[in-house]
């Protein structure tokens, strides 16, 4: 099976994709020009356009100043965020960041349209700012470079460039005016059409100023250099037909040449105002991009002694989280892949950035001239609370941190810890949370565990299976059941599945039964930081205290925090989730899949086994190994997998919305037509047990949900062996 | 407006069926290993309901009380993270194994001794033993009247309005102060406690009373005083038997059906 990839290859990366035809077609023309003899070409500098010189350097002036303003002006807002720890650590990777996601722009290609497009435009805007500052250099300094086969090859790619430029405005013209592409009308605004639509015009004028002066001084007396500055050369001979008397062209030329100038100038300024500003801050976001896991949130140091917990005040955030508000060019790519908008919920990542964005444009003022006069943070000075009022509570409860939005984002803003930070303050300042939530929240302050209700112990599941072996510190592996995997009915099988085929490998492992608590996930994720902290404390000490030094989960969102986050509580240990240990145990042979499974499977990637941890391999692996399965997959997989709905504590919450994320995956997964919906997280699974049935209400060839540990436990002991250990299905656990 | 909140320490009610045990010598139930007593559900309500008038009226003191072991601090704290304003435990060997009466005596007179309590908030039953005695008790042992199974409570003036739940209803009486009332669970759910509330209830000390302190006999309270005698505890064993009603037709069946159950004294 060839398992689609969707990380750019070698030598996409060498060249950043879509340089490559770039580079080619530059190189020939560069060949062209080397190999074919003539005389000395060149062009007057400035040619008819007395005015031009002090016009272009009083213009370019202006736009300096205007850039340095624009920038103090935001700089000056980031700089009421607190400080960004870090920012400054893994400069090599930062700068790897910089060049892949920032100049050769990974994520932008992630929209195949839009990246042709926006490289066109790009490489065009960057090539011919190169050109013209060729000729700035050519005509104020002693260099003189401009003539003879450089000239030539300079006259191909400046309009090379402008052509492909003007294929890139043509593209976007295309998408907003005739396609209607939904993305693009989320939030339109007037700069919108002005960008575009000046550019277009910036090239078009450049190429009949070029084509007037062609007319003028090459088409006659030099055809074969007028050639290669082919896009004028074909307006020179469309100029021709007219028959234009020369004092007109010259005309045509010098009042062309004007508005040309003018447009260029007054498009560059718009960067200031606009979202132009993308220019800049995109690549600087890139380089500010974290370079720890994703996974990952940001711990609250020293979290007794905070003024505020979390941000409930647009200051509250770092200025890092500030600063990329302003890279935001509201493409929606990320409200697109968003699980809770997809669904009807009240979630958009794009409007959620662009409200902040203004917030802090409408009060960040205001809240500078407060500190600089009365030197406090100054959390009285906005009339608006930014948490309940700017930000809706029932927005931040939506989110799934499932990561997508980060996972498209063209700027590399990252909205989940955003999200978080807020969620933080909503719980822990403000203690408001929904009622199924704090159930689940305090529940793991009680008894350890999110499942309030549940009957059954962490030692249920070892009944039937002979010996458990309890971990002490002899073994290799601990074995992490969790609490989902111990606590709820549906969960049990995968838990005995992932234990028999340890088992079968001849691993050493050992499980803690009941002296395993919750991790502390689901309260870090809905904003409990206090009590992860404690929880995640307690459990390192634990860990130590066993000796445990490698550890395998069942669950991705434990495979996550034992890896991530972990360390910042300075608990280092190897974790493997059972995926990827099932999948090397079948590879050297310790396990093998003897029973065929004729069964058509579509595999689920989890958010935090596939987005936050990159591991697609390693599940697709297992089920190729598996005799007489075969795999389809779904439209949204790997990176652009869609969230269960479970993620982010929504296993606890009532949804809001039109529908719920787990009917709309569900139905993405029948679309396949396949007969398992196989995954590899206790939510997931959960999730698609209630969402199936919804989508398929017959039982009659209904689609079941198994974590990829069941698939192979019958692929490895045959079918029957399930018999001995009844799944409860579905209605177990209502 | 000084309310005092009775709070009790109770099993987890959410322990497994396979992990709860009791001890038959002693007639007592047997902690269950790793898992943690916890504050009755309807004691938190109450407490909730306290600190809405205390709200209210914009100015005020919570007081929690709980008689209990050393453990029972959790409870009391975690009534002071909600927002109560001090906490008292009542903890003595002499105050163990008592019954409904002995509890209520103790924590009237912990309530006298605080001397300027305006109104009592109980739970309507501890979700151990289930009594619904103690709140009821403490009236009358104060001589106060008494509001019991309240949905809602609040000022009215120089009394208390509670909304009583009735099998068919509610009602709405007024009581003057000072009063007990027990809280029921349709008031609604008790408050999530705010992170900087939780870190002010972790300083505070709880004050600590024993029964010399309340000016109470050893002989009057615990199993000494205690009214009650617990005869066996035990866990009811669940059994279900199944039989096959035997017949060649359906009406035979059903016919052999009707004269079993007949036999049984069913129908």
């Amino acid at each position: 099976m060839a398992a689609p990839r969707d990380t750019p290859n070698r030598a996409q990366r060498l060249v950043g994709g879509w340089w490559g035809p770039a580079v080619g077609m530059s190189a020939l023309g560069f060949y062209a020009t080397a190999t074919a003899p003539r005389d000395e070409a060149g062009r007057e500098i400035f040619f008819n356009v007395p005015a031009g010189p002090w016009a272009v350097y009083v213009f370019f002036a202006a736009l300096v100043g205007l850039l340095v303003w624009g920038f103090v002006r935001h700089a000056s807002l980031w700089g009421i965020g607190r400080p960004t720890p870090g920012l400054f650590r893994d400069i090599p990777q930062r700068l790897r960041n910089t060049a892949r996601l920032g100049l050769a722009q990974d994520k932008v290609r992630r929209d195949r349209y839009a990246g042709i497009m926006h490289w066109c435009i790009m490489s065009s805007i960057v090539v011919l700012t190169l050109v013209t500052a060729q000729v700035a250099i050519e005509a104020d300094t002693p260099l003189n470079f401009l003539h003879g086969d450089y000239y030539l090859f300079f006259s191909f790619y400046g309009d090379l460039f402008g052509v492909i430029g003007l294929v890139g405005v043509g593209m976007a013209l295309y998408r907003r005016y005739f396609a209607d592409f939904h993305r693009i009308r989320w939030d339109e605004r007037l700069e919108d059409h002005i960008i575009i639509v000046g550019l277009g015009l910036v090239l078009l004028t450049g190429f009949v100023v070029e084509g007037a002066r062609i007319l003028v001084t090459e088409l006659d007396a030099h055809p074969d250099w007028a050639v290669w500055s082919f896009g004028g050369f074909a307006f020179a001979k469309g100029l021709e037909i007219f028959n234009f008397a020369e004092d007109q062209v010259l005309f045509l030329h010098e009042a062309t040449w004007w508005v040309h100038v003018s447009i260029a100038f007054l498009w560059l300024g718009m960067i200031v105002f606009t979202r132009l500003d993308h220019l800049f801050f995109a690549p600087i976001n890139a380089f500010f991009l974290r370079t720890d896991s994703q996974g990952r949130l940001a711990k609250i140091e020293n979290i007794e002694e905070q003024e505020v917990f979390g941000v409930g005040y647009v200051q509250d955030f770092t200025w890092k989280q500030l600063f990329e508000l302003d890279a935001c060019v509201r493409c929606g790519r990320c409200t697109d892949v968003c699980p809770a908008n997809i669904a009807g919920q009240p979630l958009s990542p794009m409007h959620l950035i662009q409200d902040l964005k203004a917030h802090l444009a409408d009060v960040g003022p205001a809240i500078q001239q407060h500190r600089h006069e009365h030197g406090d943070a100054g959390r009285e000075v906005s009339p608006v609370a930014l948490v309940g009022e700017v930000i809706l509570d029932e927005t931040l409860w939506a989110c799934r941190t499932c990561g997508a939005c980060v996972q498209e984002c063209p700027v590399m803003i990252e909205h989940v810890p955003t999200i978080v930070d807020m969620r933080r303050f909503l719980v822990m300042n403000e203690a408001r949370i929904p009622a199924t939530a704090q159930g689940a929240l305090e529940n793991l302050e009680m008894r350890g565990h999110p499942w309030r209700g549940t009957s059954l112990e962490r030692t249920t599941w070892m009944e039937g299976l002979g010996d458990v072996p309890l971990f002490d510190g002899s073994q290799e592996y601990l074995y992490w059941v969790g609490c989902s995997g111990s606590l709820v009915e549906r969960n049990l099988p995968v838990t005995t599945a992932v234990f028999r085929l340890l088992r079968e490998s001849g691993a050493s492992f050992g499980v803690l039964g009941q002296e395993e608590t919750c991790n502390g996930d689901p309260a870090r994720r809905l904003g409990n930081e206090y009590l992860y902290q404690i929880l995640a404390q307690q459990l390192v000490e634990t860990f130590k205290a066993k000796n445990v030094q490698k550890v395998i989960t069942n669950c991705p969102h434990c495979f996550n925090t034992f890896k991530n986050e972990y360390p910042q509580f300075d608990g280092y240990f190897e974790v493997l989730h059972h995926t990827e240990f099932l999948s090397k145990a079948m590879q050297d042979g310790s396990l093998k899949a003897t029973h065929p499974i004729a069964a058509d499977v579509t595999y689920h990637d989890s958010c935090y086994l596939g987005r936050m941890n990159g591991i697609y391999d390693a599940p697709r692996q297992i089920i190729e190994m598996v005799p007489g399965a075969t795999l389809t997959e779904m439209q949204r997989t790997l990176s652009k997998g869609l969230c269960c709905g479970a993620g982010g504590g929504n296993m606890w919450q009532e949804e809001v919305g039109e529908r719920r994320v787990n009917h709309v995956r569900s139905e993405e997964a029948i679309n396949t037509g396949a007969s398992q919906l196989i995954s590899n997280c206790p939510f997931c699974i959960q999730m698609f047990e209630d969402g199936v049935p919804a989508v398929q209400p017959e039982e009659e060839g209904r689609m079941r949900p198994f974590d990829i540990a069941e698939l192979l436990e019958d692929a490895v002991f045959g079918p029957k062996a399930k018999e001995e250990t009844p799944a409860a299905a579905g209605d177990s656990s209502d | 407006m000084h309310i005092v909140v009775c709070a009790k320490q109770i099993p987890d009610p959410e322990t497994p069926p396979s992990a709860f045990k009791i001890d038959a010598a002693t007639n007592k139930v047997v902690p269950a290993q790793g898992i943690a007593p916890v504050l009755s559900q309807f004691d938190a309500i109450a407490a909730e309901a306290a600190l809405r008038i205390k709200e209210a009226g914009g100015e005020g003191k919570v007081t929690v009380i709980s008689m209990g072991a050393e453990s029972a601090q959790a409870a009391i704290k975690q009534v002071l993270a909600m927002g109560a304003d001090e906490g008292v435990l009542l903890n003595d060997p002499a105050f163990e194994d008592g019954d409904s009466h002995t509890t209520a005596k103790v924590l009237a007179s912990a309530i006298q001794k605080l001397g300027d309590v305006d109104a009592v908030f109980c739970g309507r039953q501890a979700a151990d033993w289930d009594m619904g005695q103690v709140g009821l008790l403490i009236a009358e042992i104060l001589d106060w009247p008494v509001a019991t199974i309240a949905k809602g409570a609040s000022l009215e003036g120089e009394t208390l309005s509670v909304e009583r739940v009735l099998a068919d209803g509610f009602e709405t009486v007024q009581v003057p102060f000072p009063a007990v009332v027990t809280v029921s669970n349709e008031f609604g759910e008790p408050r999530y406690p705010k992170l900087p509330q939780i870190m002010a209830a972790a300083k505070k000390t709880v004050t600590q009373m024993k029964a010399g302190d309340l000016g109470l006999d050893p002989s009057e309270v615990g199993k000494a005083g205690s009214r009650l005698q617990l005869q066996k505890l035990f866990i009811p064993e669940k059994g279900a038997q199944v039989e096959f009603i035997a017949g060649d037709t359906p009406q035979e069946q059903a016919a052999a059906l009707v004269s079993k159950l007949r036999a049984d004294k069913l129908i």
